[in-house]
């Protein structure tokens, strides 16, 4: 019974958002809501609400009681002045793009927004969501900001698209919904899923002075001394050689450090995806041990080195390796 | 108990849904059974169990039993669900069983409707003025729980969600109120109207001795008169209902059949024109002034006992065009039947009155002369007229001629119609009521539930019908002066202070006169009204379309001004000189040279960038941003400076 009228139903919903989509076009970031585009139409509970009002008037006319008219009449009026205050949540907010969060294929993605308001009264119950069901809401107080968080999931690795996201309120009395749709173009990026942990690392390289000298490790950097011949190019302090300072090196404390370079010749045996998720795999152990590491792909070299932006650029690079960029 | 009959720790809105419940329920309770009442408010109690100290909710299988015994039992008590009675004892009995599941904004969204429902029905019931305020706060107090329900963070305290729910209601007023006065009014009911069951204050079809003097402590309207011409005396302030003929030795009746011919009427003297608006009773009986010759043919008919009766019982104001003659000979021919009703009397009881009976009627041939006998008794007597009579016991007649003596109204006139059929004189108790205060305010005469009164009637030979009050022999003023005068000092007469200021009595004669400009403007407009109403803005010859148009012109003014206003409350702070006019020149370059300003762009950086894209410009925009900066970041910013800013910015010619 429900199903033909559920598929009627998606049908109509299709056409209504490919109509959408051809009305609005692509929209730039920020967007600004505005009057035109935004939709509104009576929720469930807003035609029960307008059927009790209908026998209510019936009711009313019957007894000929002029009392429960005006409630019937009031509650008319009401349900009108709800309405406009819906439109009006909506109307004139700006969302703008704050960032992206990348995560690991099979897990979620997200996307910060954040909803501006400029006006001098707040918004309230933003609900925001990319397909019906709404995945956060925001009071938006007036003359300030909200964030939002829109997640995704990510099939695969390489960019996530969010082409079109819902921004809806029910606000103030739940009998309307008021909706509005951004068609984006905000990406972020599914690293690939990694590896288990079969395979142990290839050895460790051997060209910085770090690893056996216990004095001089590359964790923390302490100061410059001038360069001695025999000193890592790799250390030499470039920016105070700009400056006409001399040539120094630079001197970090710290000592047990290895330092690792991952690279995609030393996998013959495995197909691209099998690959990117074992270096994957091998710098999210390295960056935990804390060890220092660089990454080796076709096209791509990243020197060896440390910390939290080091291995998201490790990871980003694996996501975008090779059919990570587009959309196939 | 499943786990999913487990909520969370606080539902925001049920405070509210809940105290919207209760204000719409409270007009119901005198008239649902006890049981529903207690049902809500156990249902009540458990949910708030369950919000403040974690109690689960009932199982389903409980909630689905009780909600059906609850419906059966509704049922069972009513034989019905439809009428005003069972449909809100069965409302009551499905928010209870709501209340038990409710969960989230969807549950309370129902609830908030059954408590609108509750209101509309209580406006049904009762439309007179006091239940203005209650309609508007009950409606408020709902529209505050839906709102919570569906709140954001500033309905989270109680104070924020009246806010700003009064605020929508006050939008919704002026709508709401032009709805009321051009929304066709349609004549008549479409189906049929169950009758409201509920009891009112008024006159009954029965008199037992206790009953008048219960009414009378009542302060409540019974009902208005406004005279065309002047108002009659108050000796002639008569105004007559039901005319008991039936007599069991201690309580009076109204003959269920009504099989009598009309009698014939002559009426003398000059006719009082005038128009009685009458509070719903749930009883048929038009309170006439005594005798009415002309009556509305389809609303009204007037018995062979002179009474003026609706088809239907009254349930709403109600308002006649009546005529009527102090001066009446009525009823000249008494036919057989109606003699006999009229002088018959229990086969025993009350010898001592039987026997003053045969005594006067011996002693005078005279109807009118044992009638006068009995008067002068109740004058010379020690008879006392009283609100508090003793209680009487089984021969209730002698035992108040001759022992108590002390009788409010129906005492007196059941005393003196016994004695008159016992001396064989037709005689029959008339109940009404006689005089009404008059208020100057909106001038008429307010009549109300304790100017009820009874007094007799005896027929005589070739003078037909003839009143007589018993009351007025003994005490005087009350026919005068109203019941506060003819009371002892030391009873208490409610609903009318005897000692009251005179501010309060004026303030409650505009109270009345409020209520009565109310019942005309408001519960009695309809169609006819509403076509005069029409008229009177200028309207030639208003019909359907004029409301249409109206209507529509309402709607439109509305939508705009409703439009406007939210502009307003949205409205975004408005930029300061400087800002504005940098806006002004982004506009320019944008539109002429596709220069759009970065997201992150600031004026400065981005008149730099534009200076350096538009070389034949760079001029101009260098003096634009130097003049810009010194307004925003100099030490003393000048009116010069934005002047020349002024002038500098209208003189770019992109």
């Amino acid at each position: 019974m429900a199903s033909p009228l559920r598929r009627l139903r998606s049908v109509l919903d299709a056409r209504m958002q490919a109509w959408i989509r051809r009305r609005q076009g692509l929209d730039a970031d920020p967007v600004r809501l505005e009057r035109r585009r935004i939709y509104i139409l009576p929720t469930p509970m807003g035609l029960a609400y307008a059927a009790m009002v209908l026998a209510m008037v019936l009711g009313g006319m019957n007894y000929g009681n002029n009392l429960g008219l005006a409630l019937a009449f009031l509650l008319v009026s009401l349900g009108l002045v709800a309405m406009h205050h819906t439109h009006g949540t909506l109307s004139g907010l700006v969302l703008r793009l704050a960032g992206t969060e990348s995560a690991f294929a099979g897990r979620e993605v997200a996307f910060r927004l954040l909803l501006e308001n400029a006006a001098r009264a707040p918004r309230q119950r933003v609900e925001l969501g990319t397909g019906a069901q709404p995945q956060c809401v925001a009071d938006v107080p007036a003359a300030g900001s909200a964030p939002a968080v829109l997640a995704l999931h990510a099939g695969r690795r390489g960019r996530v698209p969010l082409e079109r996201f819902v921004v809806a309120t029910r606000h103030p009395l739940g009998l309307f919904r008021a909706w509005a749709v951004v068609h984006c173009d905000y990406r972020a990026i599914a690293w690939p899923a990694p590896a288990g942990r079969g395979r142990s690392p290839p050895g460790v390289a051997t060209d910085t002075g770090g690893a056996q000298d216990r004095a001089h490790g590359d964790h923390d950097f302490t100061g410059l001394k001038p360069f001695q011949a025999g000193d890592s190019l790799r250390r030499v302090a470039w920016k105070a050689y700009a400056r006409g300072q001399g040539l120094h090196t630079k001197q970090y404390a710290g000592t047990d450090v290895v330092s690792h370079v991952f690279d995609w010749e030393s996998l013959p045996a495995l197909g691209t995806e099998a690959r990117l998720a074992q270096l994957c795999r091998w710098v999210l152990d390295a960056h935990e041990r804390g060890e220092a590491f660089g990454l080796r792909l076709p096209g791509v070299a990243i020197e060896p080195n440390v910390g939290t932006a080091h291995r998201e650029r490790c990871l980003n690079a694996l996501a975008l390796f090779e059919g990570g960029d587009g959309r196939g | 108990m499943a786990a999913a009959d487990r909520t969370g720790p606080r539902l925001q809105g049920l405070d509210g849904a809940t105290a919207a419940l209760a204000v719409a329920m409270a007009p119901h309770v005198p008239f649902v059974p006890a049981w529903v009442t207690l049902l809500v408010v156990a249902a009540c109690a458990w949910r708030w169990a369950v919000d403040r100290r974690g109690w689960p909710l009932p199982p389903r299988w409980l909630r689905s039993l009780a909600a059906a015994a609850a419906t059966a039992a509704v049922f069972v008590t009513f034989r019905t669900l439809n009428g005003i009675e069972a449909g809100t004892a069965f409302l009551v009995v499905m928010a209870a069983a709501k209340l038990l599941e409710t969960r989230g904004a969807r549950d309370l969204t129902v609830l908030v409707f059954i408590a609108y429902f509750l209101l509309y029905a209580a406006l049904l019931r009762d439309q007179r003025l006091p239940q203005l305020p209650f309609l508007l706060a009950g409606a408020v107090l709902a529209t505050a729980a839906l709102m919570r329900a569906h709140g954001g963070a500033s309905v989270e305290s109680a104070r924020g969600v009246l806010l700003r729910t009064g605020a929508l209601v006050l939008q919704a007023l002026p709508l709401a109120a032009l709805l009321f006065l051009l929304f066709p009014r349609l004549p008549g009911p479409f189906w049929g109207i169950a009758a409201a069951e509920s009891a009112r204050t008024g006159l009954g079809d029965e008199m037992t001795p206790g009953d008048i003097s219960d009414l009378s402590v009542s302060g409540d309207v019974a009902f208005r008169v406004r005279f065309a011409g002047g108002l009659p005396p108050p000796a002639q302030r008569y105004w007559r209902g039901p005319v008991l003929h039936e007599f069991d030795g201690r309580s009076w009746r109204r003959p269920r059949a009504q099989a009598f011919a009309r009698q014939p009427v002559e009426f003398r003297g000059e006719p009082v024109d005038y128009q009685i608006t009458l509070e719903p009773t749930n009883r048929p009986w038009i309170l006439a002034l005594d005798l009415p010759a002309a009556w509305p043919e389809r609303e009204a008919y007037r018995t062979y006992d002179f009474q003026l009766v609706a088809p239907r019982r009254l349930t709403e104001v109600s308002s006649y065009r009546l005529r009527s003659y102090p001066r009446f000979v009525a009823g000249v021919e008494l036919p057989q039947s109606l003699r006999n009703k009229d002088t018959q009397l229990p086969a025993e009881g009350n010898p001592r009155s039987r026997a003053l009976g045969r005594e006067l009627a011996a002693r005078h041939r005279d109807p009118l002369a044992i009638s006068q006998a009995l008067l002068t008794m109740f004058r010379e007597q020690p008879y006392v007229y009283t609100l508090e009579p003793p209680k009487l016991a089984a021969d209730a007649i002698d035992e108040f001629l001759f022992e108590t003596r002390r009788g409010f109204c129906e005492h007196y006139a059941a005393a003196f119609t016994v004695v008159m059929r016992a001396a064989g004189v037709p005689a029959r108790v008339v109940t009404g009521y006689q005089g009404g205060e008059f208020n100057p305010i909106r001038e008429y005469l307010i009549v109300r539930q304790s100017d009820a009164h009874a007094w007799s009637e005896i027929w005589v030979a070739g003078r037909g019908w003839l009143r007589v009050d018993p009351t007025a022999a003994v005490a005087p003023e009350r026919v005068e002066r109203g019941l506060i005068n003819a009371v002892g000092a030391d009873e208490p007469v409610p609903g009318r202070l005897r000692e009251a200021s005179e501010v309060w009595l004026q303030a409650e004669l505009a109270w009345d006169a409020l209520n009565d400009l109310w019942n005309e403007r408001v519960v009695r407009f309809n169609a006819e009204r509403q076509m005069g109403l029409l008229e009177r803005l200028g309207f030639d010859e208003p019909d359907w379309r004029t409301l249409g148009l109206g209507l529509a012109a309402s709607l439109a003014a509305f939508f705009v001004s409703l439009s406007l206003y939210l502009a307003w409350r949205y409205r975004e702070p408005a930029l300061d000189a400087p800002a504005r006019l940098h806006a002004e020149v982004a506009r320019r370059l944008r539109r002429r040279r596709g220069l759009v300003p970065g997201t992150a762009e600031g004026p400065v950086s981005y008149l730099e960038r534009a200076a350096a894209a538009c070389p034949d410009l760079a001029g101009d925009l260098a003096a634009i941003r130097q003049l810009y900066v010194s307004l925003r970041y100099g030490p003393l910013p000048t009116e010069g400076d934005l002047r020349r800013l002024k002038y500098r910015v209208n003189r770019l010619r992109p």
